[in-house]
């Protein structure tokens, strides 16, 4: 627990000094916003667009933390700081977990700006104005929870096998977007029923218990594999 | 974590057993042997791509060897890593700091992650030896490469290690870097074995008690410094090469 604080606390500060993290995925989340709500503003007709928000920010959190995770292990490899911490009677799985609750915590924060703000451009009278929302939409955070968790911890294990390949970057986006998909499935489903409105309470539990049970295994498998995957 | 145990004079620092090392079909070890006292200063030459960085980091613990068996410190390498982590210190060309933070943040850093009971002390006490304690609040992204070696240097004495290994780390230091890095290792010479892969002959043997000679991932010679002198008087060849690899800048076996 000493180790997983002490590396978390230098993530975090790292961060907090640089934003070199943050700033590329917030300021890429919000044009992404600004040019989606451009779109539609241009459309002649007006659109309900709630069936379709939930893909919308789904696209938004996918290509999001894929600029975020590609640049997560930047400052590990400038300065070969990695082979200092591999040099260390560190556990490895203590690694992992330190790195995805960081990149969780980043891709939450960022999140944590651009959901109102998706709201607002297209749920809420902004751009199209017309949009109904169910009451079950703040439940939307759920499944958004257990997105970024996932996202973060099959993310963080993609990043750390293609950091020494050649193109990282599309190696990463051509790795994770299969990996990821059933639980882009799941967090999909689930807001989609939180936005347009839940029928039913169990389909709904059932569909987000898939996200969960994925993020489970996912996490427990880079945490087992994780000295496998830094030796490799 | 392993807290380093008393030193045990009787065992040796390394020793290798048909230690071989294979990426794809290339060998870069093959089978090696040798038995290192415990306090000596071991140096290590051999051409570019003798195998020198490859025997250094399986030492270290951040590569594995192919077949055979490498023990350090009396501890395997394959199955007992994490005791040999906490009593190895690892300096090498490059930092293996982190850029963003200070001086005092990574020894702090790192200190923690070794378990080092008064980390702040130790730090302060570290950063004054290698005369950065003026520095000490400043990012290590704004360091000179000297001051970057000092920094590293004192990274790897944080958990107090028994044996150093030091990866060509005269590389990319001037004359007066050199000078401080010399005059700390000799501070911390005793009681301490050491392994140093160099390509500069002079500066390589100046503190060798033993000397490793690799080519093409083979042992062309292993003794101590009188045997090497020696062998080098019996036979111009191993001068040769050792001339020709001293005058080399830079590169990794």
């Amino acid at each position: 627990m000493k180790q997983f604080m002490t590396l978390l606390r230098k993530d975090l500060k790292i961060e907090f000094r640089t934003f070199d993290i943050l700033s590329s995925m917030g300021i890429y989340a919000v044009l992404v916003l600004v040019v989606f709500g451009v779109a539609f503003m241009l459309g002649e007709n007006s659109y309900d667009i709630t069936p379709l928000a939930s893909g919308l920010l789904w696209v938004l959190a996918v290509f999001t933390s894929l600029l975020g995770l590609n640049r997560s292990f930047n400052r590990e490899r400038e300065f070969s700081a990695l082979e200092a911490l591999l040099l260390s009677p560190l556990d490895r799985g203590v690694l992992f977990l330190s790195k995805v609750t960081a990149n969780a915590l980043f891709l939450s924060i960022v999140f944590v700006v651009a959901v109102p703000l998706f709201v607002f451009l297209f749920l809420q009278g902004g751009v199209q104005g017309n949009g109904v929302l169910a009451p079950s939409a703040p439940l939307v955070l759920a499944p958004l929870a257990v997105g970024i968790l996932g996202i973060a911890g099959v993310g963080t294990l993609l990043a750390t096998i293609t950091l020494h390949t050649r193109g990282r970057d599309i190696m990463l986006a051509l790795l994770f977007i299969p990996v990821i998909f059933p639980l882009l499935y799941s967090c999909v489903t689930a807001s989609s029923m939180a936005l347009l409105g839940i029928s039913d309470s169990m389909v709904f539990l059932q569909t987000l218990g898939m996200g969960v049970g994925y993020d489970v295994i996912m996490i427990l498998v880079g945490w087992m594999l994780y000295d496998f995957v830094l030796n490799g | 974590m392993a807290s380093p145990s008393k030193k045990d004079p009787a065992t040796p620092a390394v020793e290798l057993q048909s230690l071989t090392r294979n990426f794809g079909v290339r060998t870069a070890l093959n089978k090696l042997d040798l038995t290192l006292p415990a306090g000596a200063f071991l140096t290590i030459f051999g051409h570019n791509g003798a195998g020198k960085t490859t025997l250094l980091r399986i030492l270290a613990t951040i590569e594995q060897a192919s077949s055979g068996e490498a023990k350090v410190l009396g501890f395997s390498t394959k199955t007992e890593a994490d005791e040999i982590r906490a009593r190895i210190g690892f300096i090498s060309h490059q930092p293996l700091l982190y850029a963003d933070l200070t001086a005092e943040e990574n020894l702090l850093f790192f200190a923690r992650l070794y378990g080092v009971e008064n980390a702040q002390e130790k730090t302060r006490a570290l950063l004054a030896k290698t005369g950065l304690a003026s520095r000490s609040l400043d990012v290590a992204r704004t360091f000179s490469r000297g001051m970057i070696q000092r920094l590293s240097l004192a990274r790897a004495l944080l958990h107090d290690p028994e044996l150093i290994l030091l990866d060509e780390p005269y590389t990319g230091l001037d004359p007066q870097g050199t000078e401080t890095l010399n005059a700390l290792i000799d501070e911390i010479r005793d009681e301490r074995s050491f392994i140093l892969v160099s390509h500069h002959l002079e500066s390589g043997l100046e503190r060798a008690t033993h000397v490793l000679t690799l080519d093409k991932g083979r042992i062309q010679f292993y003794g101590t410094r009188n045997e090497y002198e020696n062998f080098v008087d019996a036979t111009g060849k191993t001068s040769k090469t050792s001339q020709k690899t001293s005058q080399c800048t830079g590169g990794q076996a």
